[in-house]
């Protein structure tokens, strides 16, 4: 129950991370440059002398031009993005399709209805466990693709399209491990999650 | 379960037989076993071609034009009056350069972004500027003039190294976009 519970706290909080930071993914990074070069760049276009001490160059600012302005080169593409938040829980969702496949399962009961051991124990399994997780970061990964590729997703460019088609497997993939994680520990849920799994493994090296 | 086993094996078939779709020209086992990452534009990997066309200007992919393009614009007479330049080059020069963008370009490459130019780009049509494609144009019809046009440091989308920060590298992603003098832009 306890293990349980932790484990439906880890898939909520996944959840909530995703969504949190699809949110603030495309805000710009936090800048702590000091000072900003729009500062330095309008001080020394006025010659201000206090700045030009303050950066202890005095003698080789002569000329405004030699001024570094934030450039290309100097400009590191953040981490923390949606785009790679996305790709992520990608990956994390096939991982975990994986493990919950070859995750060891609870003994089938086939001829009469289980008992409520039985039952506790099939749902604190590690292929439930699994499941539940790969089913909870397979809604996130659709969620953050939705949120920061809804660009990417145009309909007219038709099914042959690698974002149209990206977008399709990992959305069917997704809701049948769903379908799968609700319908366990029926006969025929592992059908339905092999499939979701293939799907999102899919879509996943459709646009790696 | 044996007959759900084979439904799957079936479904998993057709997804895979139709992914082959999206990535035609590509040898489906090399694509499969490959793990490269080919979602953007194949960078430049050929030093003649790089060194002739930065001479003048930012040394485009070959994968950001159709074929049929490509075959219009490296041509000793087209080169003569190369948007208003001419930028003619020695044939052996041209020969390597033209084989080398042809055999890259949009329509014969699997990179995704490649790919998609290919198949936004009508097969009737012909373009010669990369701006004018409608991929590109879908992907910067949002951003405000006053960010390229009246930007003195953009001045054009035809300088997309001015803001895509890795465009050397053929990629042209969000994450990678730096607008100068618009730091706080956000797609």
């Amino acid at each position: 129950m306890c293990l349980k519970f932790r484990f439906d706290n880890i898939a909520a909080i996944l959840c909530l991370a995703a969504f949190s930071a699809s949110t603030y993914a495309g805000e710009a990074s936090l800048n702590l440059e000091f000072p900003s070069p729009a500062y330095t760049a309008s001080s020394f276009s006025s010659n201000s002398p206090p700045l030009m001490v303050a950066l202890n160059e005095v003698n080789d600012v002569k000329d405004q031009n030699a001024i570094p302005s934030s450039s290309k080169a100097e400009f590191e593409p953040s981490f923390f993005t949606g785009s790679n938040l996305h790709k992520y829980l990608g990956l994390g969702t096939v991982a975990l399709a994986i493990a919950t496949a070859v995750a060891p399962k609870p003994p089938e009961i086939e001829d009469r209805l289980p008992t409520p051991a039985e039952v506790s124990a099939q749902d604190s399994s590690t292929h439930a466990k699994l499941g539940r997780a790969t089913a909870t970061m397979a809604a996130a990964t659709v969620a953050s693709g939705l949120i920061t590729h809804w660009g990417d997703f145009h309909l007219e460019d038709g099914i042959t399209d690698p974002d149209n088609l990206h977008a399709l497997l990992g959305a069917a993939g997704a809701l049948a491990i769903m379908y799968a994680v609700s319908k366990a520990p029926d006969e025929g849920h592992a059908g339905k999650g092999i499939f979701g799994g293939i799907a999102m493994g899919v879509a996943v090296k459709l646009t790696w | 379960m044996r007959k759900n086993t084979s439904y799957i094996v079936i479904l998993a078939c057709v997804l895979l037989v139709n992914s082959t779709c999206a990535m035609a020209e590509e040898n489906f086992i090399g694509w499969l076993l490959d793990f490269g990452r080919t979602k953007e534009v194949r960078p430049i990997d050929n030093e003649l071609y790089q060194e002739e066309c930065k001479d003048c200007h930012f040394a485009y992919q070959p994968g950001l034009l159709p074929a049929r393009s490509w075959e219009k614009l490296l041509n000793t007479e087209a080169l003569r009056d190369h948007f208003g330049d001419n930028a003619e080059i020695d044939k052996d020069t041209l020969r390597i350069i033209h084989d080398y963008a042809v055999e890259h370009a949009a329509d014969k490459s699997y990179y995704k972004r490649s790919r998609k130019i290919s198949a936004t780009t009508p097969a009737n049509s012909t373009p010669l500027r990369i701006t004018k494609l409608r991929y590109i144009e879908r992907k910067h019809d949002e951003i405000p003039d006053k960010m390229i046009k009246d930007n003195n440091d953009v001045k054009s989308l035809s300088y997309c190294d001015n803001c895509h920060t890795q465009a050397e590298k053929g990629v042209y992603d969000n994450d990678t976009v730096s607008i100068p003098n618009y730091p706080d832009w956000d797609d």
